[in-house]
């Protein structure tokens, strides 16, 4: 890509932090939805660990490290994709987006990766704050484990993308899809591990999750983290692997899709 | 005359959409669910005409005469079925990116402005996306802002504005990277008279000023009367009438109407023109230019009856629509 192209989709990453500044309100709400969930995790484990030191190979610190750093990571894990391709279909400007010399998906993609950068300050710093005042300090496992969650964390925002973007594309097919939008949300929530770990799944069902690309978002950064397996162990390695693999494969689904969708705009128009 | 300069070329352009057939009642629905039956509906047949430099166009037809369906042609938004486009000679479906930056497109419906950003904001977005030079971004404000004083909006919040405030912050919008070719798909619908008369300003001054060639379309007839030099008129898909507009007015309606208001409620006929109105003591007289001329009408019927008042009403733009509109 050309200098001149990289810093268009710049200034889309400025100007969209700007937007973000806008809705004080929705911060505010978010911070203290994320809170309450956090919290009430927190005391669900501590309750759960009463009566015993360890459960699937896990202390109560562990676990309450894992509830913090699972709401640390559900703000890298905010995008906002598929709303703005929803609306844009629904409200036919998507004709306008498309008609302009950048490509369009370039352009969601910087806007998205600025909420977050706002989102870091406005949501991240606070919950890390109350997770450390009333929770837990959410130390790594190492710093190896952590150079890995990092990686993996990077993996992980990137098949959200993805999988958040394709699901837009919906909409050039069907208009409304509020209420697929929200089933996915909580199928996401329920199978990633971003709540209960997926050890604690029967072991058919966790056979089943490992291959789907939702235990990549969040159970893998978390387990990577909390240092639940040592860094060389096979698990480990396997589990970057089929990240890896979710990643490819999502990005070549991506790609065929994205050209289906811009000549079915153009077909149709807005 | 470097006027001549053909810059849009539009060859037997089709375009077809599929409607999906739904059955009726709730049989029809669950089929719907199972089968889906389509039938191509044309929208746009075999179109061709082109335009010349510096000129301002305007597309009429009733709704669902193709109008847009065309405009989104020509502004790329649209594939057509078959046909080809071209915009200063290139092919817009084969250099689509580089034809769409010689291109300014407003919709009147659709804002292309974003609502929580400051107008300002938005243009700098805009400055990037099309990479305009500085200089050459506040040199084009500066023109915009002698026409529509656009400046005084820059730090206003897009949703704070009025229509007629965020039309011209559309119309600016549009104009910022100097496209060659501005097309307007109804930009007056909605707006009180002043902004009208805002936006039909601009659109002369940056025709004087820039030779920016303009397509617009219309329900507004004073739109096309005050600015067109060229007439369009499609109808279900299909070229009626192009041309000048008097042109057109001569040839397909080629008459005026004497309006003439009597002392009693008697009216006579003429036998070379047609009592087209006639009530009370006021009727109309619609004659044809070729036939007889308009003082002879008045002296003749003066002698059949004392006249109070006269006056001449030229066809128009509205007699056009309606013989062309009823084929």
């Amino acid at each position: 890509m050309s200098r001149a192209g990289i810093r268009v989709y710049l200034q889309v990453y400025k100007t969209q932090i700007i937007r973000s500044m806008t809705y004080k309100f929705e911060v505010y709400g978010n911070i203290l939805m994320q809170s309450i969930i956090m919290l009430a995790s927190a005391y669900f484990w501590k309750a759960l660990f009463k009566n015993s030191d360890t459960v699937k190979g896990v202390d109560v610190d562990t676990m309450l490290i894992y509830t913090v750093v699972s709401a640390m990571i559900s703000v890298v894990l905010t995008c906002n994709v598929e709303r703005r391709i929803m609306t844009s279909v629904d409200k036919g400007t998507i004709a306008i987006d498309m008609m302009r010399p950048v490509n369009v998906f370039g352009v969601f993609l910087a806007e998205d990766i600025a909420g977050i950068t706002a989102l870091v300050f406005q949501n991240m710093l606070p919950i890390l704050v109350i997770g450390c005042l009333f929770i837990k300090l959410p130390t790594p496992a190492g710093p190896a484990h952590f150079a890995l969650f990092l990686v993996s964390l990077f993996m992980a925002f990137w098949i959200n993308w993805l999988i958040a973007c394709m699901f837009g594309m919906i909409a050039f097919w069907t208009l409304n899809m509020d209420a697929l939008i929200q089933v996915k949300k909580h199928l996401i929530r329920l199978l990633s591990g971003s709540i209960i770990p997926l050890w604690f799944f029967p072991a058919w069902l966790r056979n089943i999750l490992e291959w789907l690309p939702f235990a990549y978002l969040y159970q893998l950064p978390l387990d990577l983290y909390i240092g639940k397996y040592p860094v060389s162990s096979a698990q480990c390695q396997r589990g970057l692997c089929v990240q890896l693999l979710w990643l490819v494969l999502l990005t070549m689904g991506f790609l065929f899709l994205q050209k289906r969708v811009t000549s079915k705009v153009m077909i149709q128009g807005g | 005359m470097e006027q001549e300069k053909v810059v849009i070329e539009v060859n037997h352009i089709c375009k077809q959409y599929k409607v999906l057939k739904k059955g009726e009642g709730i049989k029809g629905a669950l089929k719907g669910l199972v089968t889906r039956e389509s039938r191509l509906v044309p929208a746009v047949d075999d179109l061709s005409f082109q335009i010349k430099a510096g000129e301002i166009v305007g597309f009429i037809g009733p709704n669902g005469a193709g109008k847009s369906t065309t405009i989104k042609m020509m502004s790329g938004i649209l594939t057509p079925t078959s046909g080809e486009i071209l915009i200063n000679g290139m092919d817009i479906q084969k250099k689509r990116k580089e034809v769409v930056r010689n291109i300014g497109v407003i919709f009147g419906q659709r804002s292309q402005l974003n609502w929580d950003l400051r107008l300002g904001e938005s243009y700098e977005l805009l400055r990037h996306i099309y990479q305009i030079d500085k200089a050459q971004y506040e040199e084009t404000l500066d023109v915009m802002d002698q026409i529509l004083g656009i400046k005084e909006l820059l730090d206003k919040p897009v949703r704070q504005m009025s229509l007629g405030q965020r039309v011209k912050g559309d119309l600016v919008a549009a104009m910022l990277h100097s496209p060659d070719v501005l097309f307007l798909d109804e930009p007056t619908i909605g707006l009180d008279i002043s902004s009208k008369y805002a936006l039909r300003k601009f659109v002369k001054e940056i025709n004087e000023k820039r030779k920016t060639t303009i397509i617009l379309t219309t329900h507004d007839l004073a739109d096309i009367e005050q600015l067109c030099d060229r007439l369009i008129i499609i109808n279900h898909g299909h070229l009626m009438e192009d041309g000048n507009l008097s042109e057109i007015v001569n040839r397909i309606a080629p008459y005026k109407t004497l309006v003439v208001e009597y002392y009693d409620e008697y009216a006579p006929e003429h036998d070379k023109c047609e009592l087209c109105f006639h009530e009370e003591n006021v009727a109309k007289y619609r004659f044809g230019k070729k036939e007889i001329t308009a003082a002879r009408l008045i002296e003749e019927l003066s002698a059949k009856a004392q006249i109070k008042d006269v006056s001449i009403e030229e066809a128009g733009i509205d007699d056009i629509i309606r013989v062309a509109y009823g084929q």
